[in-house]
């Protein structure tokens, strides 16, 4: 539709007769248009001017009191504070149910946490518990090991007792006839950086021939196993000394251990 | 001897009533009362209704004065439009057969009151009712049927059996004719 159209229209909305659609539409048209918004003031006027045709007549006196009476009423309203008394929060059920849930997770989540924090130290003991039995099972191992090569025909078993420089340490050497030897040793101090101990074996009327370096554990101990030579097989002398990171050609003085 | 009080304006009136001031309230519907009345019952037929329906306008006046724009037109047509607009509000919900009867009782051949025996100003009513009176039939019966029976152009259409077509053009002729008519007084009347 066009302006022009809506335009047309504007005297039939100004004396309120048009059908319900033009209405519609032309509302909708007046919502945007300047022009026929000035267009319908006019026509207004002049539909305004047709009730001066009615016979004028006199209502009650009632009217104008019912009026006043009724405006007085909504102004002292308007007036008049409005009081609303004061009422305590009422407790939502819900709410309530809120609060007691946001406790009730804090609670559970305290309890998580610190059934996470014993399980933690419990694991942790397990741990340590399942090291000392591993390192338990290592040393029956070695127990067990050397058990075994000495229950072989032809093999000894020799103390080295620690000397002056180490006198708390203690080792057991056993080898077979075929030299497989297997040391251990008790006792040793932690050797300084840059230095490892060393095996000898001794033999009369020889230079000491070296045999595997080694350090110890945290506990100083040690659990070595070695080739004999030959001619270490009888007679001999084992010994133990501190040398430098990867051992000596021959042993540094003194001896830590010896047979 | 009390030189004479200046009346104060209706534009005056409305904003001291958008100030809730209550006397200017009373003092606009004494000005006003017996025009609005007479269109009311004009419209509704009905004293009971047509103070039910003032009252209404008023306390409206009361509640939306500030809505009044000075610049969309006079104090006069602002009300009368208000008043129409309730009154025909109210015509259309009363049950149809009562508004048959309503419509049935009168023709618009005497819808155009020669009353002039009130203290209003006559002379416009004069003038209205003249230039009323000058156009011809059936551009007249249209704009009554729409103006005081509150009947839409297909419902004027159907009770006069005239095309719908036929009844825009007349409507909107007749109007166009009742404006130039009252134009023509407009720097005496205020139209």
């Amino acid at each position: 539709m066009s302006h022009e159209d809506y335009k047309e229209m504007i005297p039939a909305h100004a004396l309120s007769a048009l059908d319900l659609t033009d209405d519609r539409a032309l509302t909708e048209h007046l919502a945007q248009c300047v022009e026929c918004r000035q267009e319908l003031n006019e026509w207004q006027q002049t539909a305004a001017a047709v009730a001066l045709t009615a016979s004028p007549a006199e209502p009650s006196l009632k009217v104008r009191e019912r009026i006043l009476s009724q405006i007085r009423s909504e102004r002292d309203e308007s007036i008049t504070p409005k009081v609303v008394p004061f009422k305590p929060p009422q407790k939502n059920v819900w709410t309530s149910f809120g609060s007691l849930g946001a406790i009730a997770a804090l609670v559970l989540f305290v309890l998580v946490l610190g059934y996470l924090v014993l399980l933690r130290r419990e694991n942790q003991a397990m741990k340590n518990e399942l090291q000392t039995l591993l390192q338990q099972n290592q040393k029956i191992q070695k127990d067990l090991e050397m058990v075994t090569m000495l229950k072989k025909p032809g093999s000894k078993l020799m103390e080295l007792n620690g000397t002056a420089v180490a006198p708390g340490a203690f080792a057991k050497l056993a080898f077979d006839q075929t030299g497989q030897a297997m040391v251990m040793m008790s006792g040793l101090p932690a050797p300084p950086a840059g230095k490892e101990y060393q095996l000898w074996f001794i033999v009369a009327d020889k230079p000491p021939m070296r045999g595997r370096t080694f350090s110890t554990d945290s506990h100083g101990e040690v659990m070595l196993k070695d080739q004999l030579p030959d001619v270490a097989l009888k007679a001999a002398v084992f010994a133990v000394t501190l040398e430098p990171q990867g051992g000596s050609a021959s042993p540094t003085m003194p001896m830590y251990l010896r047979s | 001897m009390q030189p004479e009080q200046a009346q104060i304006s209706d534009v005056e009136l409305l904003a001291a009533i958008a100030r809730k001031d209550e006397t200017a309230l009373a003092e606009l519907y004494d000005r006003y009362r017996v025009i609005l009345f007479g269109l009311l019952i004009r419209i509704l037929t009905s004293r009971e209704e047509a103070e039910d329906v003032l009252q209404e306008v008023f306390l409206q006046v009361w509640r939306r004065a500030g809505d009044f724009d000075e610049k969309r037109g006079r104090p006069f047509t602002w009300l009368v439009t208000l008043a129409r607009s309730r009154g025909i509000d109210r015509l259309r919900s009363l049950a149809a057969k009562e508004r048959v009867a309503l419509a049935g009782a009168r023709e618009p051949s005497e819808q155009v009151s020669d009353a002039v025996a009130d203290a209003l100003a006559s002379e416009q009513r004069t003038l209205v009712t003249n230039a009323l009176a000058q156009l011809p039939e059936e551009q007249k019966s249209p704009l009554i049927l729409a103006y005081f029976d509150g009947l839409t152009q297909s419902e004027i259409a159907a009770k006069l059996g005239a095309p719908l077509g036929t009844v825009k053009t007349r409507m909107r002729a007749g109007l166009m004719k009742l404006r130039e008519a009252l134009s023509n007084q407009s720097a005496s009347f205020g139209f």
